[in-house]
């Protein structure tokens, strides 16, 4: 697997056409690029560094931490006696949704993304993400999201069905408040978040890597988060998939979930089982690596079997989209899926087995410091042993049966989740005095340790002995209570735990000692070898592991072969030279850029759309004006951000390592990674589709469109179409304006002439009383084309922008833009070829 | 594409529990409990025990010392890939033969009579409305408590008429989701008359937390006594919509004339 | 770039979308006609992506990106659709 196998298109000559040196670091510690300095609030709103945008996931998710706890206590204090009275029952719903949710989506994996986005660049040897707009992008949705299901709260309450969402309660007939929609709309902009995130953190991680540091030699932390962001490229299109279709049951009137003659009840946990399995490792993987960094530097060892610890996390990734059926065994589904279901869960136990044995063999012939952060990493541990073995215990089928539905789950479920938690709160203390370049105090920190271990066993052992409570009940059998009321009082003392973490961060951040690079020793990682908190562009010369151990290379000259005669050795670590080919092409050097304002105003934009879109079916107002407002916004940020492209720039190459994904250039490598997270987005839907026309009945079903011949005519123009945007970009490239012109005029007219085609067939079906919800025929048949169209839609706005830059004069020295437009435009087309047939003729 | 599985199971038909679902619940349960608790304390055990030894105060804190990492290192894997080898083998050997040994018992789980005992069943179809059970009997009276005679083995189908909710009596060990459009079965025997509770296993909206349901566990003759008594209670008689069509084919289930008629060629499996 | 080899790929391109529909009015077997028409999409699907989106000439591991993508919706699709067929 090394990047020694990878075939290399270059060598010194071509490395030689690097970007031409220039004096851009001279500039380097005068000014910041742009960005106003760190007391500046301003800075916060701009910048896209990815340090920043780190301490603004980290501090952002322990403020939902401290909502979602909040709520816990809630909960906990109703259930200090059965039939508590201090919530009604509908409150007592939403504290419990919206507590899974807000720990879940808005806690875990943006804490931990925090610690990604600070420390994974440092450790690969990478200045920032590959895409530091988007990056902060990643960041603005996720806080509007959050604001977003804040709001919920106050119309009409916000969702209670549970953070699973079990349909069809969560339809508007049993479910009609506003803020249901606006929470599940708010997950809808998490997802995208997630996605924008995901396609970025991979890029990076593939192709930004040091010289010398193959995947195999990448530090385990890194290796999580690689191993997170590809689970959840395809976990969470799953997710969005089933929350579009829920948001436009409940906005649009389709009838998806409430048909449950056609299985839709079972189809909304199929949707999300899909992506929910893989959400466990998504959110624990994160805290398996920050344990395995912790327990290499205070034991003083190196993990035992590396390697076989990074491909039991392999596995576990791939097998993580094979399990879901074992949140579903009481179902209907039929026992060979059971017995399916019930082996693959119980092959991913294994590997776990190898990691747990792994981290407790490392601390053999240690030096062991109990520092706060090891503590909190041998403590998840010891937890996550716990919650594996009672996880044993659900993947007996037989047993599953009982504990179905009861806190049985959900202990096992907080000590595993926040078995990770406590991982990740190890992270915070371990990477805190890099972040803020302060000690934090250690006898504040053990007793914070102290009081969140026993806490954390006082809230939910008991639950184990009381395990037959059912689950997000508060009216349980009287004999339990003894145990709830233990129980209550552990939650309230791991709630003050974090007081006095956060009294603790918050008092060394003012007078902490200062903290060297190294404050622990026995380091190995990059993050280490740079002062802390670090510099803005991170390293002092260009990172490179090629003499066999971390050098900082002059950053002078042309690097390739600069880093070849620095390392001395007769391998030349030329891959850079792809990375020249792209600085040579756009035919300037630069230097970074860091400042941003657009990704702030495309996610208030976003948040504008989103809330106009759950009061819409209401007609109010207020609700139109804030989706037409919204939709304004969005279209004058985006094309705000486009134009903004052509003078910031992010991390350029050339870069080290970039298995196996050398020869793509960032761009494109992340246009394909998106192309293949709305591949599993068409996927789940043609999947729904395909599972509702089971589950009614294949042969009983009747095609919506009454003869194929419009959408016979469609294929046509969508052929024709993509066949004009390959004209396109061979216009582009023989430097033809004219050419470029016309192909991409002629791509314009044949995509509304694919429109308009199809809205004459919508018009024509809508006068025969055929609407989206007349039937799950007609839902599925308009949802699944619309959702096509739409991505129609976002390619005719891309071509419009195209256009008025080609007529500039634009592209002809560079087309790189139009083909990778051209990479969507043949997606939506290939997209269609399967729709086509599916509801058209079949 | 069971049969091989099938097969090996039945040479070890000895080991694997039968009986009410609570001997078989039971049964595992302590073993599971039993071999958990073993597991944890010495994995725990062993990980403290070792954290503690190779304490940095200690004396064996300078056993490694000639080979500490250091800053910048590239990585490599740690020895002792034998011992995490043996231990890994070890925990998947547990794993594994615990989830074969159960599986036996789910298959019994799954289908404990054959189709011709399945007569002598009494099948019972239960309703998940919010925030009430509705049970429908043979003789298509229905009732809002649990009525069942001791020692009978009794079948349940179970289905919603609006929401996704999931029926358990726990004392009994019988569960099943209870989902519009679908029904499920599930089964139980009680050995001893009594009353029970039934509970909802699955957030249903605001009346969830109260959603139970009385299970009177009567004397086979009590039964028979109450069961002929059932049309006379007009407030049991709760479904009124009870018509001629298959019991299994709708989704509410309001009618029971020959329920037992399709429990007997067991047609309602085809609905699942 | 191959201006032809676009232009000859469009061609059939064109001409299966049509024989999908003829299929249909061949008066086949449901199921047969089912297999041929999604087989003719999938073949059109693999053209468009080898050369208009060129992944033939790109690194082999996108078109493992893309796949794994693939496999990932057609086994949540196929499972769940059997799930619910009787045994
Ligand atoms: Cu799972
Ligand atoms: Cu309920």
């Amino acid at each position: 697997m090394s990047d020694d196998t990878t075939p290399r298109e270059t060598d010194g000559g071509h490395a030689t056409a690097d970007l031409p040196a220039t004096g851009d670091h001279v500039h380097e510690s005068s000014h910041e690029h742009g960005l106003p300095p760190m007391e500046s609030i301003r800075r916060w709103f701009v910048t896209t560094n990815h340090k920043d945008v780190g301490i603004l996931y980290v501090v952002t998710a322990l403020f939902f931490l401290v909502f979602g706890g909040v709520l816990a206590l809630l909960i906990r204090v109703q259930l200090l006696e059965p039939g508590g009275t201090i919530l009604t029952d509908a409150a007592y719903n939403q504290a419990v949704s919206s507590h899974g949710l807000l720990m879940v989506f808005w806690f875990l994996s943006p804490f931990a993304f925090g610690f990604a986005n600070y420390v994974v660049p440092l450790q690969i040897g990478a200045k920032d993400l590959a895409f530091p707009r988007l990056n902060a992008l990643s960041y603005w949705l996720y806080l509007f999201s959050g604001v977003l299901f804040g709001i919920s709260f106050f119309q009409g309450g916000t969702f209670s069905g549970g953070w699973t969402m079990y349909a069809p309660l969560n339809v508007p007939i049993y479910m009609p408040n506003i803020g249901a929609t606006t929470a599940i709309l708010a997950l809808l902009m998490f997802t995208a978040s997630v996605t924008v995130g995901s396609v970025n953190f991979l890029t990076t991680i593939h192709r930004m890597r040091a010289p010398g540091l193959t995947l195999r030699r990448m530090p385990l932390f890194t290796w999580t988060i690689l191993l997170t962001v590809w689970m959840m490229l395809f976990a969470f299109a799953a997710l969005l998939a089933a929350l579009i279709i829920l948001s436009s049951d409940r906005i649009l009137g389709t009838v998806y979930f409430a048909a449950t003659d056609a299985g839709g009840s079972v189809l909304w946990a199929h949707l999300f089982w899909f992506f929910g399995h893989p959400e466990v490792y998504i959110v624990f993987f994160p805290a398996l690596g920050a344990m395995a960094e912790i327990f290499q530097t205070f034991t003083g060892r190196r993990i035992v079997g590396r390697k076989w610890f990074i491909a039991a996390m392999v596995l576990v990734a791939l097998q993580s989209f094979l399990v879901w059926m074992h949140h579903m065994f009481l179902t209907s589904i039929n026992l060979p899926v059971k017995t399916l279901f019930m082996a693959t869960t119980i092959g991913i136990s294994l590997p776990f087995d190898l990691m747990v044995f792994a981290l407790i063999y490392t601390t053999i012939k240690g030096r062991i410091r109990f520092k706060t952060p090891f503590l909190f990493a041998f403590g998840a541990l010891a937890l996550f042993i716990l919650g594996g073995i009672t996880g044993v215990f659900l993947g007996a089928v037989v047993l599953d049966f009982e504990f179905r539905g009861t806190y049985w789950v959900v202990a096992h479920f907080h000590y595993v989740m926040v078995g990770g938690v406590t991982g990740l709160v190890g992270a915070i203390y371990y990477w805190y005095p890099k972040m803020t370049g302060r000690m934090y105090d250690e006898f504040l920190g053990k007793v914070h340790f102290g009081m969140y271990f026993v806490g954390f066993n006082l809230v939910y052992f008991p639950m184990f002995l009381a395990w037959e409570t059912p689950r997000r009940v508060f009216d349980y059998p009287a004999v339990f209570q003894p145990w709830h009321q233990l129980a209550t009082a552990g939650a309230f003392l791991l709630g003050a735990s974090f007081l006095v973490m956060f009294y603790n961060f918050y008092v060394s951040l003012v007078s902490g000692e200062e903290a060297a690079g190294d404050p622990w020793r026995y380091v190995t990682t990059a993050e280490w070898a740079v002062p802390s908190p670090p510099p803005l562009e991170n390293y002092p010369g260009r990172p490179s592991y090629d003499g066999g151990s971390l050098q900082f290379l002059e950053d002078m000259g042309p690097r390739p072969s600069g880093i070849a005669a620095a390392d001395g050795s007769g391998e030349t670590r030329s891959d850079g030279g792809v990375a020249a080919v792209d600085g040579a092409l756009t035919g300037e050097s630069h230097e970074e850029s860091h400042a941003s304002i657009w990704p702030f105003g495309i996610s208030v934009a976003g948040f504008l759309v989103l809330l106009g879109l759950s009061g819409l079916p209401s007609g109010a107002t207020l609700y139109v004006t804030l989706t037409v407002a919204g939709f304004g916004l969005g279209l004058y940020t985006l094309v705000g951000m486009a134009r903004e492209s052509q003078t910031f720039h992010g991390p350029s190459g050339p870069f080290g390592e970039s298995w196996p994904f050398a020869r793509v250039e960032n761009t494109k490598l992340g246009m394909w990674f998106f192309l293949a997270s709305d591949v599993v987005l068409f996927g789940a839907f043609i999947g729904a589709y395909v599972f509702i026309r089971v589950a009614f009945g294949w042969s009983a079903w009747e095609i919506v469109p009454h003869d194929p011949i419009p959408g016979l005519m469609n294929t046509y123009i969508l052929l024709t179409s993509s066949f004009a945007v390959v004209l396109a970009m061979v216009a582009a490239q023989k430097g033809s304006r004219n050419g470029l012109v016309v192909s991409l005029l002629v791509t314009l007219l044949l995509g509304v002439g694919f429109l308009g085609n199809k809205g004459i067939e919508w018009y024509e079906l809508y006068h025969e009383g055929q609407w989206l919800s007349t039937s799950v025929e007609t839902s599925t048949y308009f949802l699944t084309t619309g959702l096509h169209a739409a991505h129609v839609i976002v390619g005719l706005v891309i071509v419009c922008y195209m256009l008025v830059r080609a007529w500039g004069g634009a592209y002809l020295d560079d087309d790189r833009p139009v083909e990778y437009f051209g990479l969507y435009w043949h997606f939506v087309d290939i997209v269609w070829l399967f729709l086509f047939p599916l509801f058209y003729i079949l | 594409m069971n049969g091989d599985v099938i097969q090996l199971v039945v040479q070890v038909d000895d080991l694997i529990p039968r009986g009410t679902r609570m001997n078989v619940f039971e049964s595992i349960y302590w073993v599971f409990i039993a071999l958990g608790t073993l597991v944890g304390i010495i994995v725990i055990g062993y990980m403290t025990y070792s954290a503690y030894r190779y304490r940095s105060t200690g004396d064996h804190a300078a056993d490694g010392d000639d080979d500490r990492p250091y800053l910048g290192e590239l990585p490599t894997g740690g020895g002792k890939g034998r011992k995490l080898f043996l231990s890994f083998a070890l925990s998947a050997v547990v794993v594994i033969s615990l989830i074969v040994w159960t599986y036996g018992t789910l298959l019994y789980v799954e289908s404990p009579v054959s189709a011709q005992e399945a007569d002598e069943e009494l099948e019972i179809q239960v309703v998940g409305q919010q925030f009430a059970w509705e049970f429908i009997y043979p003789n298509g009276e229905s009732s809002f408590e649990l009525h069942v005679p001791a020692d009978q083995r009794v079948r349940l189908v179970v289905t919603s008429d609006d929401v996704f909710h999931n029926f358990g009596i726990p004392a009994l060990r019988a569960k099943t989701d209870a989902i519009p459009g679908q029904t499920t079965e599930t089964w139980f025997i009680a050995e001893q008359p009594g009353e029970y509770q039934a509970h909802c296993y699955e957030l249903c909206g605001a009346g969830h937390s109260g959603m139970n349901a009385k299970v009177v566990v009567m004397e086979p003759s009590a039964y028979e006594e109450w069961y002929a008594s059932m049309g006379e209670n007009a407030s049991g008689n709760g479904s009124g919509d009870a018509s001629g069509e298959n019991a299994t084919a709708t989704p509410t289930a309001g009618n029971g004339t020959n329920a037992s008629g399709t429990a007997s060629t067991n047609a309602s499996e085809n609905t699942s | 770039m191959n201006t032809r080899l676009y232009t000859v790929i469009y061609g059939v391109l064109f001409v299966f979308a049509t024989l999908q529909v003829a299929v249909e009015f061949a008066g086949l077997d449901y199921w047969t006609a089912f297999g041929v028409i999604m087989a003719l999409s999938a073949v059109k699907a693999l053209l468009v992506a080898a050369y208009f989106q060129h992944l033939r000439y790109e690194p082999r591991a996108i078109t493992y990106v893309v796949t794994i993508g693939l496999v990932a919706a057609l086994a949540l699709t196929l499972a769940a659709a059997y799930s619910i067929t009787g045994t």
